[in-house]
């Protein structure tokens, strides 16, 4: 039916003064009053400017993010009141004479009231002092030339100077074209100013926002100690349109965004903007001093019993026992002995191994660097983590982590679970033996305390890449091998089918291993160990490691790295 | 000035009020979800703006496309009808902001009429009766008890937080006191999570009694009679009549004052309702005000012969009202009933779909006010409420029959309605005898199904 045909007849023909009431002169048109509504980029809605600035600049339709103001994002994340702005009005000079260049300067002060492109100075956050430093895109883009790297490179230097964390929050379209080769040496200038804070053994944090690209991505946003971006944040070198034309293809969705980073290892995690000012604060107070609260660790344990040796448990039983689908697995360890873990992702070369777990978190109140090779608790996680083996991304995210624990003075503490090292071509061709080899070295000569817990599989030199420890500890019904007993079979006696045989000869047992001076504790388990009676073990395990920081963190870094030494030397 | 009227709202009120508009010489812009391109009032309007997706949040409710759809289309007016933004504060001062008329009342007018306390203690100040209530927060039995004598039995004591009839107990005496409210307060804490009570007379067997009040800007109040509105099922009106067998010439007056006395305290202006519950002994009580135009005032409209729609354009662009109380006459019996696409033996679930025929009765002393037609598909995603039939004849007895005799022709075929249940209760004793309530429905589901 054609109602629209059949209407016609009843519409208004368009005249003027048709209206109903009479000529009085009054009111201005209808208007949406400047400012009332904005668009939202992402989805193109209009919406109410004053839904966007309660709503945190946030699309409240799409949930895509607005860019926000330095000033505004000041106010959103500092405690109230102590933010102190420093070197506002250096003055901007204008290497190349580039004409015009003064006048758009002029131009753009005057309309965003900044001075340049980037906000510097000090505040509060959560309580803990900490320089800041916010880039504003409505300034050029949050280009970087001369005052913006030296507004930088001051404020680091003045962290350096009185101790303070750095926290900057970037987005820039990368170097300032106008100032030329001056802009270029901005990179240089910033970066190395971070090389002398990090050296000073301080805290430097960057939260990434769109867009962060170019020269202030390959400077001083990408070498936080911990890096955070943005949901959806543009994050990159060179932008995606150039990257786009150069190779002639088109780029996969996603591409160079926060999560695209996260995934490729590049920042340590994405951070919903209500949540950043909590996360910063959490971060900064896990990285000021707190010293272990002693005796905390509840009474001391009644072990149900000892843990009984090979003779009363077969070998192949415990190796059994100890790839059970319900066993503990690594996360379990994490939240039942620990609090405020933060995890951190990536190994800043090429992925984030998600058979591997890191991050900072605290034990009786003293921060910790915890890692753990995790299976996943079902078999959708158990895919994702790969089983529990990790790829060489997995053992550099860890080492990362470690070295950043030596950094901060951390204890680290590892949890080993793993059937060995990934077994595949690209673990292979990106360098499986190297990030292995490379741990095992470096674990060595760590400068703070490390303990290393086999929970379940201790596969070969997979384990070892993160048990290259002052102490190594395994569960009853762990095992720690040079291999598994059916590669064992299967290279001496080729034939895998006789595992169970293998496993009897290998001494992979918690108890042959204690009995070899291989490990230096042996925790009991309860009988069928599962998460439900767990806590006996986690007991018994917080008071244990509760004794091994009290002695460790205690000596000093020259004996602790010598006593290692030994520790493998003389086996 | 009003030249150009934006309906921001769809189906047969959006069609309602295009038609007074277009009496009026006033061209008209509909806006429309991306679900109802077909729809009776896109098709009806001088101009008509897709607003969004067919979700009314993204659509309907989304103030942000609305007020850009008006700018666009340069229509200097809105006009809200009901539900949707009608009784949004916001959306009214938003309209103000941007020089648009919105065909209401004033946006703090709304929201001051909006919340509940407030809208109480303004009409208690003007002496319009209100339920007596405690005042304050109450957690225990004892307090409660000495609020329930203060205010008289039978009391129901009720969740603060409360809906769905959950934590809702009544109380007949002091002796069972003590047990209501132990049991309407362990439900609440149950259900909300909370314990805090409030404590209420209970008005027994009440009828839905609503005045319909008309303002203008210069401080006329006039009240065009009621509506009794008791047939409802779950809060739902179904059937509305004016005026109400209930009222005497005497009360109609004395209630009708103290309507126009509330609508003067809140400041309103524009078309309004106040409903009241009434008891069975002639006391009432106001329960909330109305900001905007209702779906029963048809029959208002029939018995005064006051097209309110039109008024509430007049009204919007300055003008005096057109009567004066004295010329408000009630003139015979109108009864709308409320046509919905739903399936009242299956739980009333809606039934959305094509309308494949159609046959709507017409004649003498009948109006149908609907938004459906032939091979439209009614889109499962708003209201479904998708006709008003309405009768009017000299009496109460003529008009049941006219009604009677008109559900009796309707043929909607392709969707479930509820014709057939509402021809139940035009033949149902107790409604042809003028003895119902609000409970009415309640009591008789049990007869007939």
């Amino acid at each position: 039916m054609k109602l629209d045909n059949m209407f016609k007849k009843t519409r208004l023909p368009r005249r003027k003064g048709v209206g109903f009431a009479d000529t009085s002169a009054d009111t201005a048109k209808p208007e949406i009053p400047e400012g009332l509504l904005r668009k939202c980029n992402m989805c193109k809605a209009a919406i109410m400017t004053e839904d966007v600035e309660a709503g945190g600049y946030i699309c409240p339709k799409c949930g895509g993010y607005f860019r926000v103001h330095a000033y505004r994002r000041i106010e959103m994340i500092t405690d109230e009141n102590t933010f102190e702005e420093w070197d506002r009005g250096l003055a901007t000079k204008n290497p190349l004479k580039f004409k015009g260049y003064e006048e758009k300067l002029n131009a753009l002060q005057e309309k965003t009231g900044l001075d340049e492109a980037v906000v510097t100075g000090k505040a509060k956050i959560g309580g803990v002092e900490t320089v800041l430093g916010v880039c504003d895109g409505r300034f050029l883009m949050a280009s970087m030339g001369e005052v913006v790297g030296e507004k930088i490179a001051k404020a680091v230097e003045r962290a350096t100077e009185q101790r303070l964390p750095v926290i900057f929050f970037t987005c820039s379209g990368g170097a300032r074209m106008q100032e030329g080769i001056v802009s270029l040496m901005q990179m240089a200038k910033t970066s190395a100013a971070l090389k002398r804070h990090s050296d000073a053994g301080l805290l430097y944090i960057t939260v990434l926002t769109d867009p962060t690209t170019g020269g202030v991505t390959a400077s001083f946003a990408m070498l936080g100690d911990v890096i955070l971006a943005e949901p959806k944040a543009l994050i990159g070198f060179a932008g995606p349109r150039v990257i786009g034309q150069t190779i002639g293809q088109k780029l996969p969705a996603g591409f160079q965004r926060s999560e695209f980073l996260l995934e490729h290892g590049f920042i340590d995690g994405i951070v919903e903007r209500f949540q950043v000012k909590e996360t910063l604060s959490l971060l900064l107070k896990l990285h000021a001093d707190h010293p272990m609260e002693s005796g905390t660790a509840g009474k001391p344990m009644v072990v149900s019993r000892e843990w009984r040796d090979t003779k009363t448990v077969s070998a192949w039983e415990r190796v059994l026992a100890s790839r059970k689908k319900d066993r503990p697995v690594g996360k379990d360890y994490i939240d039942l002995l620990f609090t405020d873990f933060t995890e951190l992702h990536g190994d800043r070369y090429f992925a984030d191994d998600k058979a591997v777990i890191g991050g900072i978190a605290r034990f009786h109140g003293m921060p910790v660097t915890v890692l753990a090779q995790e299976k996943g608790r079902d078999t959708k996680e158990n895919i994702q983590r790969n089983f529990g083996m990790p790829s060489p991304d997995g053992y550099r995210k860890s080492l990362r982590l470690m070295k950043q624990a030596e950094k901060f003075h951390r204890p680290v503490i590892c949890f080993v679970d793993t059937p060995g090292a990934f077994c595949g071509i690209e673990a292979e061709e990106r360098g499986q033996a190297e990030a292995i080899a490379r741990n095992i070295y470096e674990m060595s000569a760590l400068k703070v305390p490390v303990l290393s817990i086999v929970i379940g599989e201790g596969g070969s030199g997979g384990a070892l890449a993160m048990a290259t420890a002052d102490e190594v500890w395994m569960l009853e019904n762990s095992v720690y091998s040079i291999l598994s007993p059916e590669g064992f079979a299967s290279i001496l006696w080729k034939d895998s089918a006789k595992a169970q045989e293998a496993a009897e000869v290998m001494k992979l047992t918690a108890a042959d291993l204690y009995e070899q001076g291989i490990v230096e504790q042996v925790l009991p388990e309860p009988p069928d160990y599962t998460v439900q009676n767990m806590k006996e073990v986690t007991d018994l395990l917080e008071k244990r490691i509760e004794g091994f920081l009290e002695q460790y963190v205690n000596i000093d870094t020259e004996a602790l790295t010598q006593r290692r030494y030994e520790r493998f030397r003389k086996m | 000035m009003i030249n150009k009227v934006l309906i921001a709202n769809r189906g047969e009120i959006a069609v309602r009020i295009i038609r007074a508009c277009r009496e009026m010489r006033i061209e008209t812009v509909a806006v429309y979800s991306q679900a109802d391109r077909e729809a009776l009032h896109t098709k009806l309007a001088d101009e008509a703006i897709c607003i969004g997706p067919a979700p009314s949040k993204e659509s309907y409710l989304s103030m942000e496309q609305i007020i850009s759809a008006t700018v666009i289309s340069g229509a200097d007016a809105i006009h809200p009808g009901f539900g949707f933004l009608s009784e949004n504060s916001k959306f009214a001062e938003l309209c103000q902001q941007c020089n648009i008329t919105f065909i209401g009342p004033d946006a703090q007018v709304i929201a001051k009429l909006g919340n509940k306390q407030e809208a109480r203690n303004t009409m208690a100040a003007a002496n319009v009766p209100v339920i007596p209530g405690s005042t304050e927060a109450i957690y225990d039995a004892q307090t409660g008890a000495q609020i329930a004598r203060e205010i008289g039995y039978p009391v129901i004591v009720k969740a603060a937080l409360g809906g769905g009839g959950k934590g809702m107990r009544v109380a007949y005496t002091e002796e069972e006191f003590e047990q209501s409210f132990q049991t309407a307060q362990k439900e609440t804490e149950l259900a909300f999570g909370d314990n805090t009570m409030y404590i209420e007379r209970y008005v027994q067997n009440p009828r839905h009694i609503e005045f319909q009040i008309l303002a203008d800007a210069y401080g006329n109040v006039i009240h065009l009679g009621e509506r009794d509105c008791s047939i409802q099922r779950n809060h739902q009106k179904m059937i509305e009549e004016s005026p109400s067998i209930a009222l005497t010439d005497s009360l109609r007056e004395e209630m009708g004052q103290a309507a126009v006395r509330a609508a003067k305290a809140a400041g309103y202006v524009n078309a309004g309702t106040i409903e009241f519950l009434l008891d069975s002994s002639g006391k009432y009580y106001f329960m909330e005000m109305n900001t905007r135009i209702q779906v029963e005032h048809p029959v208002t409209e029939w018995v005064t012969g006051i097209d309110l729609v039109k008024e509430q354009i007049r009204i919007a662009s300055g003008k005096k009202l057109s009567y004066t109380q004295e010329e408000v006459r009630l003139t015979g019996h109108a009864i709308e009933c409320r046509i919905n696409a739903e399936n009242p033996k299956k739980n009333f679930r809606p039934s959305p779909g094509t309308v494949t025929d159609m046959y709507l009765p017409g004649g003498k002393g009948i109006r149908i006010d609907s938004a459906i037609y032939s091979g439209y598909t009614i889109p499962p995603y708003y209201d479904s409420m998708v006709a008003k039939l309405i009768v009017w004849a000299k009496n109460r007895g003529e008009a049941i029959r006219k009604m009677q005799s008109a559900l009796g022709e309707v043929i909607i075929e392709g969707i479930d309605t509820n014709v057939d249940y509402q021809y139940e209760i035009l033949n149902h004793p107790d409604y042809l005898s003028g003895n119902i309530d609000i409970e009415f429905i309640e009591k008789m589901q049990g007869e007939i199904v």
